[in-house]
C-alpha cells in the first residue's frame, strides 16, 4: 500500500518537474525547431508563399556550392572567425593570468578592460572607422611624423579581404570576454595547485603549462566555442568594414533576401543553412576532440 | 633555494611585461574614445590634423551646442525613440526571461534525470548555432505569420541568445542556494507559499538581480535579430548607429550617436560590478 503511494508521489514530483522544465523547452524548441523545419524546408524548394514548391529540390544548394564564390566567402568567413578567436584567446588568457596577481588600482582595472563586453559591436565598428579608416587616427598620426603626406597613402586596412578591420573589432570585443570567463575559472581553483608544483621545482614555464593551463582548458575551450560560433555567424562588422564581394556568408544570405527577384530567398535560404551546417560540424568536432583528450588525461 | 624559485614562479606581484600589457590592453579598449569624443565636439577636422582646425566653440553663432550634440538631442535623430526601444524591448524581454527560466533553473540545480545533460546542451544551442542563420531562418516565419516589424516579434527573438545566459546564472545561484534551510522551514510547518515567500526569495534575490541585469544587458546589446526583425520599423540604439556608420564613414553626429550608445553600457557597468561576482560568472561559464 505504501509502495503504491511512494510510487504516485514519485509520479507526481516527476510530473512537476517536467512542468517546471516546460516553459523553457517550448519556447526553444518552437524558435529553434520552427526556424530549423522550415530553413531546411525552403532551402530545398518549399516555398508556397511564393508560388514556389519544388520540395525536394537540390538546386538551390547545387546552385550555391557550384559556385566558387561560395566557397571564397565560406573561406573569407572562417578565416576572420579563426584568427579573431585565436587573437582574443592569447590575449585573453595573458589578462587573466595578469589580473589574478595583485596590482594598485586593480579595481579600477576591472571597471575598465569589461567595458567592451557592456556595448554592442556597432560602437566597435564606429570606433575602427575613426582609428584604423584611411582619413582616421592613425593615418593622421603617421602624417603627423612624416610617414606619408596624403590620406590615400595610408595602407588599406578598412575594407579590403585581409579583414584588419573586422578582427580587430572582434579581438577588441572578445578579449575581455575570454579574459574575464579565464580569470573566474582561475579565481575558482586557487593557487594551490600552483604553488604545490612551484615548491616541487617547478619552473615558471612549467607551472604554467603542466598546472594552469589544464586547469583554465575548460574555459578556454567554452569561451571560444561561444565566440567562433559568434564570429561566423556576425554580419554588421563584415557588412561595414569587409571588402565587398565576395562577402562573408552572412551579408551573402542577407543580400539574396534583399534581392528584388524574390526567388532568390531560397537560394539564402540554402546559404543559411550551410552557415549552421558548417558551424555545427567545426563545433562538433571542435567538441569530440577535446572529450578525447578529457578521456586521455583521465578526467571524465 | 627551492624556497626562492618557487617564490619566483609565483609571484604574486606583476612582472615589468605584464605591467607593459596591462597599459596597453586599456589602450587598446579605452584608446579609440578619444578621439571619438573630440570629434563629436568638432566643428571641422580636415586630415591631417591630430586637433580639430575650428572647435564648435569657435562657432557659438552658428549654434549654441555643438552641431552633433545639437543633432543627437533633436527628434530628428531618433535617439530618444531608440533608447526608449531599447530599455523597454530589454525590460519586458528580462521579465518573461525571468518567469520562465527560474523553475527550470531550479530543477536543474536540483534534481537529476535521464537526459539532463542532453538537456542543457539544448539549452546552451543559442550559444553556438550563428545568429545570422537564426535569424534569417526566423525572420521568414514571423513575415508570414505578421509578426515581423513589431515589438513582439522582436521580444521574442530576444529571448533565444537571452535564455543560456539566464538559466546559468540562477542555476549557479540555486546550486549556492542548497535545500536545508528550505527543509527546516518544512519541518517548522510552513507552507509551500510561506517557503518560497519568506525563505526561498530573500536568499535567491541577488542572484535574480544578477541575471536581470545580464539579460537586460544582453538584449540591449543584440543588433542582428532586432535589425532583422525589426524591418527598419523599429529602431534601437544598435541599429540606429549601424544605420549611421554602415556607409563606413564616422561624422560628428555618428560620433555623437556613438557615445550615447555607450552611455547605457557604462551604468550598467558600474551597476553589475556590484551584483555579479567573478565567480558566478565561472560557475555559468567555466564548463
Amino acid at each position: 500500500m505504501s509502495k503504491t503511494k511512494e510510487l504516485a508521489r514519485h509520479k507526481r514530483d516527476r510530473t512537476w518537474m517536467w512542468i517546471q522544465l516546460l516553459p523553457v523547452m517550448l519556447v526553444l524548441t518552437v524558435l529553434f525547431g520552427g526556424a530549423l523545419v522550415l530553413g531546411v524546408a525552403q532551402s530545398l524548394g518549399f516555398a508556397p508563399w511564393f508560388g514556389v514548391n519544388t520540395f525536394p529540390d537540390f538546386s538551390y544548394f547545387g546552385a550555391l556550392w557550384g559556385d566558387s564564390f561560395f566557397w571564397r566567402s565560406l573561406g573569407l568567413t572562417l578565416y576572420y572567425a579563426i584568427a579573431a578567436t585565436l587573437i582574443s584567446l592569447v590575449m585573453g588568457v595573458l589578462l587573466a593570468l595578469a589580473l589574478v596577481r595583485s596590482f594598485p588600482s586593480k579595481s579600477l582595472y576591472k571597471y575598465l578592460y569589461k567595458l567592451p563586453l557592456m556595448i554592442p559591436y556597432t560602437v566597435g565598428i564606429a570606433l575602427a572607422v575613426i582609428m584604423l579608416g584611411n582619413g582616421g587616427m592613425l593615418s593622421r598620426l603617421m602624417a603627423f611624423a612624416g610617414f606619408i603626406d596624403d590620406p590615400s597613402q595610408f595602407p588599406q586596412i578598412l575594407k579590403t579581404h585581409m579583414g584588419w578591420g573586422i578582427i580587430a573589432v572582434y579581438v577588441w570585443k572578445q578579449t575581455p570576454f575570454v579574459a574575464l570567463t579565464i580569470y573566474a575559472v582561475l579565481l575558482g581553483v586557487g593557487r594551490e595547485t600552483e604553488e604545490a608544483a612551484a615548491i616541487l621545482g617547478a619552473n615558471k614555464r612549467q607551472v604554467f603549462f603542466q598546472v594552469t593551463l589544464p586547469q583554465i582548458l575548460p574555459g578556454i575551450i567554452s569561451s571560444t566555442l561561444i565566440i567562433f560560433a559568434f564570429n561566423i555567424g556576425a554580419f554588421e562588422a563584415p557588412f561595414i568594414l569587409g571588402g565587398g564581394f565576395p562577402d562573408t556568408l552572412p551579408v551573402v544570405a542577407w543580400r539574396y533576401f534583399n534581392d528584388a527577384d524574390y526567388t532568390l530567398q531560397l537560394q539564402g535560404m540554402a546559404t543559411v543553412v550551410s552557415i549552421a551546417l558548417v558551424a555545427g560540424v567545426i563545433l562538433y568536432s571542435y567538441l569530440a576532440f577535446y572529450r578525447r583528450y578529457e578521456r586521455r588525461i583521465g578526467r571524465h | 633555494m627551492a624556497r626562492k624559485s618557487a617564490s619566483i614562479a609565483l609571484n604574486e606581484r606583476l612582472s615589468p611585461y605584464q605591467k607593459l600589457y596591462l597599459l596597453l590592453i586599456a589602450g587598446f579598449i579605452l584608446g579609440p574614445f578619444i578621439p571619438l569624443i573630440i570629434q563629436s565636439f568638432a566643428f571641422r577636422w580636415a586630415w591631417p590634423d591630430l586637433l580639430p582646425g575650428t572647435w564648435w566653440l569657435e562657432q557659438r553663432e552658428r549654434a549654441v551646442l555643438p552641431l552633433a550634440w545639437d543633432y543627437v538631442i533633436s527628434p530628428y535623430s531618433q535617439v530618444w525613440e531608440a533608447t526608449l526601444n531599447t530599455v523597454f524591448i530589454g525590460c519586458v524581454v528580462t521579465v518573461i526571461c525571468l518567469f520562465i527560466c527560474l523553475p527550470a533553473a531550479r530543477v536543474l540545480a536540483r534534481e537529476s534525470f535521464k537526459g539532463k545533460p542532453a538537456f542543457e546542451f539544448f539549452l546552451s544551442m543559442p550559444l553556438i548555432v550563428p545568429e545570422a542563420a537564426i535569424g534569417i531562418a526566423l525572420l521568414m516565419i514571423f513575415i508570414n505569420i505578421g509578426l515581423a516589424g513589431t515589438y513582439t516579434g522582436i521580444i521574442i527573438v530576444h529571448l533565444i541568445p537571452t535564455i543560456p545566459y539566464m538559466i546559468r546564472m540562477l542555476t549557479a545561484v540555486y546550486q549556492g542556494l542548497g535545500r536545508d534551510f528550505e527543509e527546516q522551514a518544512m519541518i517548522l510547518g510552513a507552507s509551500r507559499w510561506q517557503i518560497l515567500r519568506m525563505v526561498t526569495m530573500p536568499m535567491l534575490l541577488p542572484g535574480i538581480v544578477a541575471g536581470a541585469l545580464f539579460t537586460f544587458l544582453v538584449s540591449t546589446n543584440i543588433f542582428l535579430l532586432t535589425f532583422f526583425m525589426g524591418q527598419g520599423k523599429i529602431v534601437t540604439l544598435p541599429t540606429l548607429l549601424f544605420s549611421k556608420i554602415s556607409g563606413g564613414t564616422l561624422d560628428a553626429s555618428a560620433a555623437g550617436i556613438t557615445l550615447v550608445v555607450t552611455v547605457p553600457g557604462i551604468i550598467l557597468l558600474l551597476i553589475t560590478e556590484r551584483f555579479i561576482k567573478e565567480e558566478a560568472f565561472g560557475k555559468g561559464f567555466g564548463n
